[in-house]
């Protein structure tokens, strides 16, 4: 997009003397007002016939208006005039961005330049103002003599180190301000001018409540005729583009603009091809009304570069225009936009329609089968996946040990949302993304891959709390498995078959070290493969990569919130896990547990085993949990005697 | 494991301009079928591939859009994530006895990986960097892979050096 062009001036007609110290905005406003109504010969008519602007902020609307007819003051937006009177309020203090004037460039070696030394002056900060980062400031200014410049905040603190500083033999004085930045800074003054007056003529031409912007019959305008845009078809084409590109950043999102603006009209502009308004196209592509009739559009070719754009288009005019006439021409036209359905005042689609032929414009998706198990006659993948899960939600080191062995691999990877980094943090430390970490020279692709049953086990004792939905739910699943040749076998002879299983689901978390709450949603995969000899199952996981993604599948329903931080939308802790057959966990197993808990609690064994095989139901990290919820009623004899 | 991201960005970004990958699966390779390796399994949300052809009819089938210039009948895939395991570093069959002599079950050679990628697919996107995609999922693709012993017997630094052995693929 061209930026808005208008007759410029050369550089000696800036006078920036005039604005040496100005004060407040609206001070400043009214002043730069006078001063361009004394420089610019061009807008005479216009500029004499000005009313005086008051101080008030609400002078631009009252200028727009008075330029216009006064009928249309009614329908001036109100919020393109609000956003008009922020841009010119504001200037471009919206951004958080510190201003700074810099005195001393005059005296300088460097004021000779041609740009007066301020390019010069401003590669020296950025140069000396600090030797670890790089510093980038904004467009300099020069005003009077200072030159104006802004600065991201954080940088201000190292910038001020510069203060007092010689630059090309004379020293320099940086001071922050709050003061505005100099107007007219990114254009010329006579572009800023033309700038002013084409949001006149916006703000005279939008209508709010239609979300119509009306620039039908551009020739006969006022405002372009005085600004002489419309003397010439380039001058008008660019006018065009500029009022366009000026349109647009009235709304600061995309969304707002497609909101903002849904209807235009072109009407009786004399155009005799869509090229010269080619660019509306890609300012406005979600466009859903156009008028462009009694233009001088006569033939498909006029209006063929068109003919994939605007998708969204429902209604569109071309009445007044030679091409009406020609054979087919509805029929064309239809073709050329999907979502057309009133042409010239005529449905020529129903919204069905349009949307089926709005489908045939993109590629769509893959139809989704249920899940594929081809895990031979034993149901070895549901059997497993069943206890998988269980025990991976009430009790990992069991899991570790029954289904893992020394040579069995585990890893896990995360993709983050931008921005809620914290809602991924318990599982970013061993997230082994290859595609982020970078291939086999970053040593956390070798950390981050855990190898043997307890390594296994010990990673998984630090992520959070996990409740998985059952396997009776087949909604929420999806599971593909099959069974593959040559692995090797455990014996050290010849070949064995494996087991691929790869599983989409959720789980419910609650991670109470990082106060995380919800629910996420996961990959997992499995090569399963035959045990070695004296192993509690005949297969082991050879393989197991978990991968948790912001994803949601579309039959997770609407129940499932994402994980955020705050207090458990379903807490998973304190609730005792309804667990249809309790995981086998051996007397052994459970005096260490025992044992450990009393280690860490400083409980002794009765009561550490309450607190085991109470609610937490022998899940560690759950009788911890409680123990810490607990820890204020417990009665001194709950604990050991202090050694 | 630089075999894996290799093979990553060589076969997303043959999908993404439209072209063959049935080449790199077990099926389309003379070694593996004379020494009896079944076909590559392929899996593609939830249907059963019989050849690799037919799962690049699939995704030409996808690139469809009987009304789309060509600038939108882009499917775009960018990986997000991918991880890899060796689940085999002894693999042997179908190599000659002379590559099993040479590379040892711990150079990292004879290996069968598998490859788990997960990722963003994007439909109808234009070439224009300001035109939105009008529809994404979240992809997940797992692989497994084998040696390609004839690229290993060449000892060529071109060629794919490995074939895909198994894919199960899912977008949602």
């Amino acid at each position: 997009m061209a930026p808005p062009t208008g007759p410029r001036g050369g550089s000696n007609n800036r006078k920036p003397t005039a604005r040496a110290s100005r004060g407040g905005v609206a001070k400043h406003r009214a002043a730069t007002r006078t001063d361009r109504d004394g420089d610019v010969s061009m807008g005479a008519p216009i500029s004499g016939s000005n009313p005086p602007t008051g101080p008030s902020g609400r002078g631009t609307r009252g200028r727009g208006a008075a330029r216009g007819a006064p009928a249309r003051g009614s329908r001036t937006s109100s919020r393109l005039a609000q956003n008009l009177k922020n841009y010119i309020g504001e200037g471009g203090s919206k951004h958080a961005k510190t201003t700074l004037k810099i005195l001393g460039v005059k005296n300088s070696k460097a004021a000779s330049n041609s740009d007066g030394g301020v390019k010069g002056l401003l590669q020296f900060i950025e140069r000396k103002a600090d030797k670890d980062k790089k510093i980038v400031l904004g467009r300099g200014v020069l005003d009077g003599d200072y030159v104006w410049v802004k600065a991201n905040k954080d940088d201000v603190s190292s910038i001020m180190h510069l203060n007092g500083y010689q630059y090309a033999g004379a020293p320099i004085t940086i001071e922050e301000t709050t003061e505005p930045f100099p107007t007219g800074t990114k254009f010329s003054k006579d572009a800023a001018d033309t700038r002013q007056k084409l949001l006149a003529l916006l703000a005279k031409r939008y209508n709010a409540e239609q979300k119509l912007l009306d620039l039908s019959a551009l020739g006969t305008d006022d405002i372009l005729g005085n600004l002489g845009a419309v003397g010439s078809q380039s001058l008008a084409e660019k006018s065009f583009r500029a009022i366009i590109h000026v349109a647009g950043e009235q709304f600061k999102t995309a969304e707002e603009k497609r909101q903002g603006i849904q209807s235009v009209s072109l009407a009786r502009n004399e155009i005799s091809d869509v090229d010269q308004v080619f660019t509306l196209a890609y300012s406005l592509p979600h466009l859903r009304r156009l008028d462009l009739s009694n233009n001088r559009l006569a033939t498909f070719s006029s209006i063929a570069k068109w003919k994939q754009e605007f998708r969204y288009l429902e209604e569109l005019y071309l009445v007044g225009n030679p091409v009406t006439g020609v054979a087919d021409y509805a029929v064309q036209i239809t073709q050329w936009f999907p979502c057309l359905q009133i042409l010239d005042g005529n449905i020529v689609r129903s919204p069905q329609e349009a949307a089926e032929a709005l489908k045939a414009m993109t590629p769509q998706p893959l139809a989704q089968l249920p899940s594929n198990l081809r895990d031979g006659e034993n149901n070895v993948a549901s059997i497993f996946l069943r206890s998988f899960f269980q025990l991976y939600d009430h009790d990992r080191p069991a899991l570790a040990a029954q289904f893992y062995d020394a040579e069995s691999v585990a890893s896990l990877s995360a993709t983050p949302e931008p921005g809620r980094d914290v809602e991924w943090k318990p599982y970013m430390k061993y997230s082994r993304n290859i595609q982020k970490l970078g291939g086999s020279r970053n040593p956390a692709v070798v950390q981050r891959l855990f190898t043997g049953a307890s390594l296994i086990a010990e990673m998984w004792k630090s992520l959070p709390a996990t409740r998985h939905a059952t396997l009776d739910q087949p909604e929420l699943w999806i599971i593909d498995c099959h069974t593959f040749p040559h692995l090797a076998d455990p014996s050290g002879h010849g070949f064995a078959m494996g087991l691929m299983i790869n599983v989409h689901g959720q789980f419910e978390e609650a991670d109470t070290t990082e106060e995380l709450y919800g629910t996420r949603t996961f990959s997992r995969s499995f090569i399963l493969g035959p045990s070695k000899p004296g192993a509690p199952h005949p297969y082991r996981v050879l393989s197991d990569q978990l991968t948790i993604h912001k994803w949601t599948p579309r039959a997770a329903g609407a129940a499932s919130v994402p994980v955020t931080t705050g207090a458990p939308a379903a807490p998973i802790a304190p609730v005792a896990p309804v667990v249809a057959a309790v995981p086998v966990i051996d007397d052994a197993t459970r005096v260490q547990l025992i044992q450990e808990l009393a280690r860490r609690t400083g409980m002794n064994a009765q009561y550490s085993e309450l607190c085991l095989s109470g609610t937490a139901n022998w899940n560690f990290d759950l009788a911890l949990q409680s123990f810490e919820e607990q820890r204020a009623n417990l009665p001194p004899a709950a604990f050991t005697a202090p050694a | 494991m630089v075999p894996a991201s290799k093979f990553v960005n060589w076969y997303y970004s043959q999908i993404n301009e439209g072209k063959g990958v049935s080449q790199s699966y077990v099926t389309n390779n003379d070694t593996y079928k004379n020494a009896g390796h079944p076909p590559a399994d392929i899996c593609v949300n939830g249907l059963v591939c019989p050849t690799p052809e037919d799962w690049e009819k699939i995704l030409a089938q996808q690139r469809e859009a009987p009304k789309a210039t060509n600038d939108k009948k882009h499917v775009s895939y960018v990986v997000d994530t991918f991880d890899a395991h060796v689940i085999n570093a002894d693999y042997r069959f179908g190599a000659t006895q002379n590559l099993i002599d040479i590379h040892g079950p711990n150079d990292g050679v004879r290996m069968m990986i598998m490859v788990n990628v997960s990722g963003t697919v994007y439909f109808g996107v234009s070439k224009r960097s300001n035109e939105e995609y009008s529809v994404k999922q979240h992809f997940n693709d797992v692989f497994i892979l084998v040696p390609n012993w004839d690229s290993l017997a060449k000892q060529s630094k071109y060629g794919k050096r490995f074939l895909i052995a198994s894919q199960t693929y899912r977008a949602y």
